[in-house]
């Protein structure tokens, strides 16, 4: 008769040990991720500690760590400035428009050039797709007002063709926030759709063939194959999107925005640049706004994950 | 013997040769200096056998290796504070001093992190130190600084026009298009005037231009300049009522008063470019000067550029210098509106543990441009090349300027160089008075419109310096320095649909600023 194996907890040093021979057969694997991890360490978790700053007064001279610190004052002038409140209200709005109109023209994209029978069709489509991405936001917005403005082409078109008045696209905060979600379409949606198009290719070509032998449609496999198959890809990228719900797109709104938008197109970073950079540098008073912001973000993707796994998905916190 | 007292002179001849020499030039140990300026021509390579024959010259006689780096018209401060918050500035800096920047410039010298100059600094330095004093700024700052940390560049030493000193700021117009409409060409115009000339031009395209005409045409910096700068004088500051209290310029009769001229103009009589929010940094110049589609802009006019100006006008539209003319704006009520501009622009700064050899080299460059020979040479070139002076002590010119273009774009000028990066403390303004490069009736002309700004003013509307608020660094008076007026005002200009309308936003804007300005101003009337 043999009994159940008796559980012994591990020591600390035994722990590191195994972790270490574990380390050790997949050494491999360890030295791929490295740079990430080098990478994040370096720009993700050593500046944290700068956010520190946002109680203290900034000395430069005394360094970030040897700043006097003064409790929540910083705080205390963020939230008697309306301006910052107006700001986190048209951040939410200009990132919940993103998520709405901007965030399925990625997926949409890689499930259609994935139906695109002829390679060589796909690799054209996909570079020509993929291209906006590598322009900066300052030529695209220099193309929308060759494009867009009152003496461009669309209006060029319009009033040519149709004797239309010449309509300020650039110019009408109603507008604004169009122009955002469809340039950011069309500069990033292929660029986005890689992962998406990674995803697809790890779904099993059995399951497609066997859909097609059952007389599924196009339609049908890409409703009951596809887009079940990158699923999890979706929700993931789903929730890192509602987690920057507070932040993002800082370049973008920069380059659009003019003095005649400036009422809907303030987002907290805009809100941020302009208090550090345009009035008095404080770099106290920004990192107060900053850490504000990351601390909304955090509990925005938390919720996003927590309910992910609430509507029987999978979330990114376990 | 003879030989012996020929042997003696020739001695005595080379020893003075000697002597002579090294009591006019200083003999320098090469040193690097480092320089941050907008001014610096980007890419451009000011040392020898690469820099042209001012730096070349200049450069050797001071015995620099120049680096300068360029930073961009809009991150010029955004960039330089960060460097000099992160301890990692250039050797010399030109720190971009104005009332939003004061407050800035205090925490930075309040932090150590700025070189304070030696105490002697003005017996050792005696001409920098002289056009120091005329700077105005330079002696407040150093009141409240306990020392000096900024050498601020004087506009005018020889040539003040006056004071408080007035802005060069002036009207563009198109004097062709004016008279064939049937206006007068003259000095002075109200805004109101301009507004009925540029409808004129509208209405009648007196240019044939078509469609692409715009007969009133600025960026959105320019037209807060002219419709609310211009007719009110503290549009975008705090001043003194007549009980002493300070008040909101922002929400002074005279900003609301500037701000239905501005709609009126760009809604209802539709003179105003229809897309003037989106224009770049000196598109508008451009719309002007090189494309001549424009009527009226609001620019730039000192005396230095005033001929360069109509040149490239000439140039690049076929048209005459004459139908190129420069005015001066008025407000509504028929008075120039400005507050005191200082004389001064940009100013002369150092990092804390700048080498000795190379801040002591600096000023010594500095005080050559002060000097009567380095004064002509920045603006003019090359002494018995460019320039020289006559048998009066007279600066006379040796170029043909309609041929050669001393200064400007690489490619373009004979030396790209010239200007104020290498080391002027006097800038080209009060030179340009007086420079024979220049047409005499336009330099006429442009101290005739910096007399009239004064005459055409009143102690009220043409105020000096409020330096109590100008240097003010209370946490309240920073929170309000986030404003942005103008843009903040043009949303309004193109979110109205209504004066009625208008007067609405506006007073809500006023309302919606409460909560930093009502401190500010406590503050204030402590």
């Amino acid at each position: 008769m043999t009994g159940n194996p008796v559980k012994t907890k591990r020591t600390f040093r035994e722990w590191l040990t195994h972790l270490g021979k574990r380390i050790y057969l997949e050494k491999e694997r360890y030295i791929l991720i490295l740079p990430g991890i080098v990478w994040y360490i370096i720009f993700a978790y050593i500046p944290i500690f700068g956010l520190s700053l946002a109680f203290r007064k900034y000395m430069a001279k005394l360094g970030m760590f040897g700043s006097p610190w003064i409790g929540l004052k910083n705080f205390q002038r963020v939230f008697a400035d309306p301006a910052f409140f107006t700001s986190i209200i048209t951040t939410l709005r200009i990132n919940a428009g993103r998520l709405i109109f901007v965030f399925p023209f990625p997926i949409l994209f890689a499930l259609l050039i994935n139906e695109v029978r002829l390679g060589r069709s796909k690799k054209v489509l996909q570079s020509i797709y993929t291209f906006p991405n590598f322009l900066s936001w300052v030529i695209v917005a220099s193309i929308m007002i060759n494009v867009l403005g009152q003496r461009g082409l669309v209006n060029g078109i319009l009033s040519g063709a149709f004797g239309i008045k010449p309509i300020a696209f650039l110019g009408k905060p109603e507008y604004f926030r169009p122009v955002v979600f469809a340039t950011d379409v069309w500069k990033t949606a292929g660029w986005s759709a890689i992962i998406y198009m990674a995803s697809i290719s790890g779904i099993d070509v059995e399951q497609y063939e066997a859909a097609e032998i059952d007389g599924a449609s196009r339609l049908q496999r890409i409703w009951y194959i596809t887009l079940p198959g990158i699923k999890t890809t979706i929700l993931v990228l789903f929730i890192l999107a509602v987690g920057n719900l507070m932040s993002g797109g800082f370049d973008q709104i920069f380059n659009l925005s003019n003095s005649a938008t400036l009422k809907v197109a303030e987002t907290l970073d805009m809100y941020i640049y302009r208090i550090t950079f345009k009035g008095s540098v404080d770099f106290g008073f920004s990192s107060a706004v900053a850490l504000f912001r990351s601390v909304i973000n955090m509990l925005l993707l938390i919720v996003a994950d927590r309910v992910s796994k609430a509507v029987g998905g999978s979330g990114l916190l376990g | 013997m003879k030989r012996l007292v020929s042997l003696i002179l020739a001695l005595m001849l080379a020893l003075g040769v000697v002597c002579a020499a090294s009591a006019e030039e200083k003999q320098y140990d090469r040193v690097t200096i480092t320089y941050t300026c907008p001014q610096v021509v980007a890419g451009y390579d000011y040392n020898a056998p690469n820099g042209d024959g001012y730096s070349n010259w200049i450069l050797g006689k001071f015995n620099i290796d120049f680096q300068g780096t360029n930073v961009s018209w809009n991150d010029w401060m955004n960039n330089l504070v960060t460097w000099i918050y992160a301890q990692d500035m250039t050797d010399v800096a030109i720190y971009n001093f104005s009332e939003n920047t004061a407050t800035t410039a205090t925490d930075i010298v309040n932090q150590g992190l700025l070189f304070r100059l030696p105490d002697d600094w003005k017996e050792r330095w005696p001409g920098v130190a002289d056009v120091y004093s005329k700077t105005s700024l330079g002696p407040m700052l150093e009141e409240l600084y306990g020392g000096t940390y900024f050498i601020p560049r004087a506009r005018f030493y020889y040539n003040l026009p006056g004071d408080p000193l007035a802005n060069h700021w002036c009207l563009w117009m198109r004097a062709d298009w004016i008279k064939a409409v049937g206006k007068e060409v003259k000095h002075s115009y109200t805004i109101p005037e301009v507004i009925e000339i540029c409808k004129l031009i509208k209405e009648q395209d007196p240019g044939q231009v078509g469609a692409n005409l715009l007969p009133l045409e600025m960026d959105t910096g320019n037209a807060a300049s002219f419709f609310l700068r211009a007719n009110s004088t503290y549009w975008d500051t705090f001043y003194k009522d007549a009980d002493g209290k300070y008040q909101w310029g922002a929400a002074a009769p005279e900003t609301l008063e500037g701000l239905k001229l501005w709609y009126q103009a760009y809604k209802v009589d539709e003179v105003l470019d229809p897309e003037y929010y989106l224009l770049d940094h000196e598109k508008d110049l451009e719309n002007f000067q090189t494309l001549g589609i424009a009527g009226v802009s609001y620019l730039g006019g000192q005396t230095a550029d005033v001929e360069n100006y109509r040149k490239t006008f000439r140039d690049r539209t076929g048209h005459e210098y004459e139908d190129f003319h420069m005015a001066n704006l008025l407000g509504a009520d028929g008075y120039y509106h400005q507050r005191d501009l200082i004389n001064f622009w940009g100013a002369v700064c150092f990092k804390p543990d700048v080498d000795p050899a190379v801040f002591e080299r600096w000023m010594d460059l500095m005080e050559w441009t002060c000097s009567k020979e380095g004064y002509p040479a920045t603006s003019m070139g090359l002494k018995g090349e460019d320039w020289d002076f006559d048998e009066n002590g007279e600066i006379i010119s040796l170029i043909d300027p309609q041929e050669v273009q001393l200064a400007g774009a690489v490619g373009e000028a004979k030396y790209p160089s010239l200007g104020h990066v290498l080391g002027s403390v006097i800038l080209w303004d009060d030179l340009a008075m007086d420079n024979p490069n220049i047409r005499e009736d336009l330099r006429d002309e442009s101290k005739l419109l910096y007399k009239l700004r004064t005459d055409e003013s009143t102690p009220e509307t043409f105020t000096k310096v409020d330096w109590n608020l100008y240097m003010n660094g209370s946490e309240e008076l920073l929170a309000v320095n986030g404003i942005q007026y103008a843009d903040e005002f043009s949303n309004m200009i193109t979110t109205a649909t209504s004066e009625e309308e208008l007067v609405n936003l506006y007073n809500e804007w006023i309302e919606s600023k409460q909560a930093i300005v009502q401190p500010a101003l406590d503050a204030l009337n402590k």
